[in-house]
């Protein structure tokens, strides 16, 4: 097989405390009744693992809402992989730490919406931020791999450096500072979340030079808003190269958006052999290669490094999955993107839409 | 890259691990993916402790590996040994 799969991100549930105004989930949410068990959780991490997968990441919805995480964890290191928790710690004690820890959690990230407690707890639709600043204190207190995830938006990037001068003293090894991707739910709020330019440019100083500050001392991974590059992001590097998502009712996807593009019916792992799934089924192989390709990537000397960009953004901004990314300069439809980062840099912030659990 | 202090402690650091001994591949396996460690490199990574100075790791290997090749064994680890520093897959106690 010309594509080797490296890490499954398993969405275990899609229940979570959390109501994030930005949340990257479908926006329709699988429901609790239609969750996979435990131990089809564990027939997956096996078949996984045979393929050559070494990274599980566990996530959702909020992981720690399935009660049985700490068997999932322990199954996942049975079956030999690199096991992270992706996780708001919103259900999280010192007991159920150390327990994940016990059954072989290798690495937990923890997300925070912002450094101050009143927009913080606005952004996640939740009163969470101040039990997040006590989970992180005691994660810092055990030996484990930790990273934190500070998502940045238009309302919180003033506050970027007190994030960086938290994240310094959290004990974390590492922070991803990402911008926030306009998918599911955040692109219902994206004329709320957008940043200006001046914005984006200031965070791009901001970043550099912490990463230079803190060389040695602390990793800063950052993600940039694609909406204001020159070409588009290699999304997933590449459709059905690398990686592969599980959703809560157990249905393989290439990535945690794939869902919205109409005509593609995605395999259940519990139907059928995850390895049938990743190298023959329809729907991982349909944009795999350069074939679907349209002009201007099909001669594009980018097209091997970006492969066109994402499908999922695609077809959410021009209705046509197999269209150039419309955030490429190049893309006949990049006029979509500039009617946004337009009203970005000139509009009015509307209202926060707030979403509501699965049943 | 900066200089490697010979009387340095190195372990792994905290969310790095080895994969298992006798999979297919020789890989350290760090929160953004993994390293693929050719030839000695396991065995190098194996004797980062904690509690042997980078002087002494490169002694057992010199001896593990013959003195003919000491000096290129000396410079290779700490190479090696540094790369896995900066990259946050070693800390220093």
């Amino acid at each position: 097989m010309k594509y080797q799969p490296r890490a499954l991100i398993a969405e275990i549930t899609h229940r979570c405390p959390l109501h994030c105004v930005y949340c990257s989930n479908p926006l329709e949410m699988q429901r609790r009744s239609l969750e996979i068990s435990t131990a089809d959780w564990a027939s997956i991490f096996e078949q996984a693992a045979e393929m050559g997968v070494l990274q599980l990441h566990l996530t959702g919805g909020e992981p720690l809402a399935r009660q049985d995480l700490i068997d999932l964890v322990r199954a996942g290191r049975a079956a030999r992989l690199y096991l992270n928790l992706i996780t708001s710690a919103v259900g999280l004690d010192e007991t159920r730490m150390d327990a994940l820890i016990d059954a072989g959690l290798d690495h937990i990230q923890l997300s925070f919406q912002d450094i101050e407690e009143a927009p913080a707890n606005e952004f996640a639709g939740t009163r969470s931020h101040a039990l997040k600043l006590r989970m992180a204190e005691m994660i810092r207190r055990r030996r484990i791999g930790f990273t934190l995830n500070m998502v940045i938006h238009r309302e919180n990037l003033a506050r970027l450096p007190e994030m960086i001068a938290f994240a310094e003293q959290s004990g974390a090894q590492r922070v991803e500072i990402a911008h926030v991707q306009y998918y599911g739910w955040a692109l219902r709020n994206q004329a709320a979340l957008l940043p200006s330019r001046e914005q984006v440019d200031r965070s791009v100083e901001i970043v550099e030079g912490a990463r230079e500050r803190l060389k040695g001392r602390l990793r800063i991974d950052f993600v940039l808003p694609d909406y204001y590059a020159k070409y588009p992001k290699p999304c997933m590097n590449g459709w059905g190269h690398q990686q592969m998502l599980i959703d809560p009712a157990g249905r393989v996807l290439p990535c945690h958006a794939a869902g919205v593009i109409p005509g593609l019916e995605f395999a259940n792992a519990r139907e059928h052999p995850l390895r049938w799934i990743w190298e023959h089924s329809p729907a991982f192989n349909r944009f795999r290669d350069e074939s679907w390709m349209p002009e201007p990537c099909r001669s594009c000397e980018r097209r091997t490094r970006d492969f066109g960009g994402c499908r999922c953004q695609a077809f959410l901004l021009t209705g046509d999955a197999s269209a150039t990314d419309p955030v490429c300069t190049l893309a006949p439809r990049h006029d979509v993107v500039e009617k946004v980062l337009n009203h970005a840099n000139n509009g009015a912030k509307p209202n926060w839409v707030y979403r509501i659990d699965p049943a | 890259m900066s200089e490697l202090a010979p009387d340095a402690r190195l372990r792994l650091a905290p969310g790095c691990r080895l994969n298992e001994s006798g999979s297919a591949e020789d890989l350290l396996l760090i929160p953004e993916g993994a390293l693929r460690l050719k030839g000695p490199a396991r065995a190098i990574v194996e004797l980062c402790t904690g509690d042997r100075a980078v002087r002494e790791i490169v002694e057992e290997l010199q001896r593990r590996f013959g003195a003919e090749n000491s000096e290129r064994i000396e410079s290779e680890t700490m190479t090696l040994l540094a790369r896995l520093r900066d990259r946050g897959a070693l800390e220093s106690i």
